[in-house]
């Protein structure tokens, strides 16, 4: 979904949920940074449980780079429907 | 000079016998402290019944059935007062009490002696000039100076150096005692409690002063806890005060109680959007205000920012996730909710990842507090760390002078921990709305901003 090319993000008058868009975009690095590491952290603890190390560490590590795309993505989305509008 | 006079000495008074029983408590023993604050606080409930009993006597009511009442109650006062006096006496050290019920009289003293110079001269001569000024003052500093000097040196090493720590390296350690830890119990015993190191605070000089005591126990070790109640407390005061007698045209506290409730509504309405914005706003305005008053707590002398302690800022954030999954089960129903964790799979390929894609959601939605809770507790900590490290320095610059305060280096950073605090309260909430906003379903808008029925989630 790309954006629409008749409207200019930058303009207040365009764009009333400015705010919006900028909350929005700011969610965005914590989640990156956070979603691996919980991923990994998780997969640690379920290694030391069940001895299987270090396969659910990294089990974890890539779920969390999926799920931060994710979130990344969805956020993203959201973004895109504020500038439509 | 009349009970305009009294009144001045009894607020010089009070502000002067805090400020000194808080340094005698820091810096000597908790116990002096008390002793100094019981003895001036006496010696002021002594001159108030004196006053009273004076104006009973010669005042416009003399004789009168009023006039009596008075005097009876002063007296009665004085009776009540003199019996708590010989108990305190009993149970606190007497020279901290005399020296504090002294504080009072000093000031009259020299609130009279002011009134006297100031009146001279002498003194009208000396202001006069802008040379003769100068000069005067920068005597007084020096005077004061190595007066200061002489006195400590003079007076040893403080009551609670233990033996063979210099005052230096006692001053190093400020920040270890500040919560509640003698310099004479051993290093790290802060850290054994997992308690930070930070400035002093009220409940460590309680406890410090009760040692033995379980409620001065347990309250050093519930202190996170009592100082978030104690900003609730603040917080609803404050509320009941501006909305007890709200008036149309709004004045004083319900002014600008109404202005920021105004300003937060149109804040989270111009995220959230004009149909879902409005239901949040008590949610999130309250997080608002609470944690920017935690805050700002810490900045205020001997409190402590709930917010630079993990637990707080977990709970705070776990919160947050608690009532953004409820929305969620609310707004989408169980099975929308359901279908949300999974992706919302509409054919064959999303309904085979659904499995794949349940894990992703879920660790995504758990870093969604993590990374709350972090931040907040981050950003704080580290405040209030450089807060002390500075302060740390302003004691450790002037350790040959052997004096029990310094420069007051850590006062540069104080409108960077005001953009701080602000800053993190902002963001915390502006993510809060974020994930509420993520968990609502699609509003669909035409031209004109209406909004069209909820759909589905993303």
């Amino acid at each position: 979904m790309a954006p629409p090319q008749d409207k200019k993000p930058d303009d207040p008058k365009r764009d009333p949920s400015g705010m919006r868009s900028a909350a929005t975009l700011l969610a965005i690095p914590s989640l990156l940074i956070i979603s691996p590491l919980v991923g990994f952290f998780l997969g640690d603890l379920g290694d030391k449980r069940f001895h299987t190390s270090p396969w659910l560490a990294l089990i974890g590590l890539a779920f969390g780079f999926a799920a931060a795309a994710r979130e990344v993505g969805i956020i993203y989305k959201k973004y895109l429907e504020t500038q439509e509008r | 000079m009349g009970l305009e006079f009294l009144a001045r000495v009894r607020r010089t008074s009070t502000w002067l016998g805090g400020v000194i029983a808080l340094m005698a408590a820091t810096y000597v023993s908790p116990m002096l402290g008390l002793a100094f604050a019981a003895g001036a606080l006496w010696s002021l409930v002594n001159l108030q019944l004196l006053e009273r009993l004076v104006v009973g006597i010669t005042g416009p009511a003399r004789g009168t059935a009023d006039g009596v009442r008075r005097i009876g109650f002063a007296a009665i006062g004085m009776l009540l007062l003199f019996a708590a006096g010989g108990v305190l006496l009993m149970l606190l050290s007497p020279a901290a009490l005399v020296a504090g019920f002294v504080l009072p009289l000093a000031v009259i003293v020299v609130k009279a002696g002011t009134q006297v110079l100031l009146g001279s001269r002498a003194w009208r001569g000396l202001v006069t000039h802008r040379w003769r000024a100068g000069i005067a003052a920068l005597a007084l500093a020096t005077v004061t100076w190595f007066a200061l000097g002489a006195l400590t040196n003079a007076g040893g090493q403080p009551a609670g150096t233990p033996a063979g720590t210099t005052v230096s390296e006692q001053q190093h350690g400020a920040p270890t005692e500040a919560h509640g830890e003698t310099a004479a119990e051993p290093e790290g015993e802060a850290h054994k409690e997992g308690k930070s190191e930070g400035f002093t605070n009220i409940i460590a000089l309680v406890a410090g002063a009760f040692p033995h005591a379980a409620w001065a126990r347990f309250l050093e070790h519930y202190e996170v806890l009592v100082f978030s109640l104690l900003v609730a407390l603040v917080l609803l005061f404050v509320a009941f005060r501006a909305s007890r007698d709200p008036q149309l045209v709004p004045s004083g506290l319900q002014n600008g109680v109404e202005m920021v409730v105004e300003a937060l509504s149109d804040f989270i309405i111009s995220i959230l959007g004009p149909k879902n914005g409005p239901r949040f706003v008590p949610f999130l305005g309250t997080l608002f205000i609470y944690i920017l008053s935690m805050n700002l707590f810490g900045l205020i002398p001997f409190m402590h920012s709930p917010t630079a302690s993990l637990n707080v800022t977990v709970a705070l954030a776990l919160t947050v996730f608690v009532y953004v999954q409820f929305i969620g089960f609310k707004e989408l129903g169980p099975l929308g909710w359901l279908d949300h964790m999974l992706g919302s799979p509409r054919d064959l390929t999303g309904w085979l990842l659904s499995p794949l894609m349940l894990p992703i959601h879920i660790l995504g939605e758990l870093a969604k507090p993590i990374s709350l809770s972090c931040r907040l507790f981050g950003n704080i900590f580290g405040e209030d760390m450089l807060l002390v490290a500075f302060a740390t320095l302003g004691v450790t610059m002037l350790p040959f002078k052997q004096l029990p305060f310094g420069v007051p280096m850590h006062a540069i950073f104080f409108p960077l921990a005001l953009l701080g605090s602000v800053l993190q309260a902002l963001v915390f909430t502006v993510l809060s709305s974020i994930y509420i906003l993520l968990m609502l379903p699609h509003e669909h808008h035409d031209e004109h901003g209406h909004e069209g029925d909820a759909q589905h989630a993303h």
